[in-house]
């Protein structure tokens, strides 16, 4: 049970994938809030680092992209500036060119636009549920957490059903790109020079690019406007429209980080409910559907850290941070953070004023997909509330190796039917 | 110096806030609802959105064109004095400022 009660000593090497192979090592996350939350970290296979651990540190660090840019990259690995400059997505950009993209993908991914889907979710999650749940006993990240993603990536972008599953596992390839089970590149593990100029450091990046291009050429072609991508096309106030490059970037985006995320969100919410026997009958009684999609993000929090580069010198908690070096923000030691949440280590489904930090906030790269991300969450957790009486663990469940990406990879369960 | 925010379930709340804290990262401290400010004030989530009462729009002047943009994504509807409140910055002449918090 390493997320309830942490089993690392304390001390784990957070460069290390292998350290988050069983769980996150959420001690040591505690050791370094409470003696040393700017630490500086050593990282075998590049320049060391510092970790940002506390909530309010980094809420505090986040939204100064003057002083921490996110143009130099934005995961722990070293890569030189034509490489940030052939893979990089808006996520790897700062201030108004930051803002001249988001601008124009913004209206796509608002909650007004996104509610739209909501009836769209649910024939997908009926259809999942009543597919797998008479099963009894099933791998539920393979066979529901993984589903609802991938078919509303589908719905959302408004490609075909058939080229789904090899989308996502595009998808998996370029995130969980540490992990053998996901990717024959494992980025720590082989020489992946070849493709270092594709996104992601991964050659599934290129076959993605090929298919965005094409995609946006049958489209054109067929004046198809399922999905919001016409949204996202459509010129902005003058006139200029996505020039190709930055489609084809940003699509890649949506694949890599629309989907995984929002799997191993419910995958945990699921996990909770079956060590966590209160939840499910609280779910039942409607109260508390407001605020149970937060919890269960703030306690999944798939997206573990991002990069940020000190671009001046300067001190925080009496380091000397030198411009040029990397800062990483641990957003799950903040969203395990006893200062910022009462009782952190257990799933609390009516938390008010759940202020975490799943989606990167406190800065302008707070995720673009928050609202569609929190309606699958509760449209999923809804519609599988109204059909069970019980899930418990049916056997042992497996964490992705990856110290970017949090999320149980399987996770074995056995349901009750109402 | 204060604020007032008047709630759609027709409650209102008076606060202090220090000059220099945007009307934002006041309403977070206060626990507003309905005032979020998921990006810290980067105008990246739209999730600060008040509507400036007429009697203070003058005052709390024009939003700028990149927030103009975010405007036109919030959650409620947007009206004619609609501002994000990260980017209203207490000041004197903005003392006392009434904002309404779309429902």
């Amino acid at each position: 049970m390493t997320l309830w009660t942490p089993t690392d000593d304390g001390h784990a090497d957070l460069s290390s994938h292998d350290a988050f192979a069983q769980g996150a090592p959420l001690n040591t996350f505690a050791r370094l809030r409470r003696d040393d939350p700017m630490h500086w970290t050593e990282y075998a296979q590049g320049e060391n680092y510092w970790s940002v651990t506390r909530h309010a540190d980094i809420l505090e660090l986040n939204r100064q992209t003057d002083l921490l840019s996110s143009a130099r990259g934005i995961r722990i690995e070293d890569q030189s500036y034509e490489e940030y400059l052939a893979r990089r997505t808006f996520q790897e950009t700062d201030g108004a060119e930051h803002m001249a993209t988001r601008i124009r993908v913004a209206k796509a991914f608002s909650r007004p636009v996104i509610a739209q889907f909501e009836q769209v979710i649910r024939d997908i999650c009926v259809d999942i549920l009543d597919h797998t749940l008479p099963k009894g006993t099933f791998d539920a990240t393979a066979e529901i957490a993984r589903q609802l993603p991938m078919r509303m990536l589908g719905r959302i972008m408004g490609t075909p059903d058939a080229d789904l599953p090899w989308l996502v596992a595009k998808g998996d390839a370029l995130i969980a790109n540490t992990d053998p089970d996901f990717t024959t590149h494992v980025l720590d593990k082989m020489t992946t020079d070849e493709f270092r100029m594709m996104p992601f450091n991964s050659p599934a990046g290129a076959e993605l690019f090929v298919y965005a291009k094409d995609l946006m050429a049958r489209k054109a072609a067929s004046g198809d406007r399922s999905g919001i991508l016409p949204l996202i096309m459509e010129p902005a106030a003058d006139g200029s429209v996505m020039p190709e490059h930055e489609f084809r970037n940003f699509f890649c985006l949506l694949v890599a980080a629309g989907n995984d995320t929002t799997r191993y969100s419910i995958a945990a919410g699921l996990q909770a409910l079956a060590h966590q026997p209160e939840l499910l009958p609280l779910l039942q009684t409607g109260t508390v559907w407001d605020t149970a999609p937060d919890e269960i993000i703030r306690w999944a929090t798939p997206a573990i850290y991002f990069r940020r580069t000190a671009t001046r010198d300067f001190e925080y908690h009496g380091k000397q941070i030198k411009a040029g070096q990397k800062v990483v923000y641990w957003f799950l030691s903040g969203n395990r953070d006893e200062t910022a949440f009462d009782n952190p280590m257990r799933v609390n489904l009516a938390r008010q004023n759940n202020r975490h930090m799943a989606f990167g906030q406190g800065g302008p790269h707070v995720c673009l997909g928050m609202w569609l991300a929190r309606l699958e969450v509760r449209v999923l957790f809804e519609e599988l509330a109204k059909r069970i009486a019980k899930i418990e663990p049916a056997g042992d469940h497996k964490y992705l190796r990856s110290n970017f990406v949090g999320g149980l990879k399987s996770l074995p369960v056995t349901v009750t039917l109402n | 110096m204060h604020a007032t925010w008047h709630l759609p379930n027709g409650k209102t709340v008076t606060a202090e806030v220090k000059s220099g804290l945007t009307l934002m990262e006041a309403a977070v401290a206060h626990n507003i609802p309905g005032v979020i400010g998921e990006c810290g004030g980067s105008l990246s989530c739209a999730t600060c959105h008040v509507v400036v009462d007429p009697t203070w729009s003058t005052r709390a002047g024009q939003p700028s064109a990149f927030e103009n943009d975010m405007l036109d994504v919030t959650d409620a509807d947007r009206q004619p004095t609609s501002r994000l409140s990260c980017q209203l910055r207490m000041a004197e002449a903005l003392d006392g400022i009434i904002l309404h918090v779309p429902g």
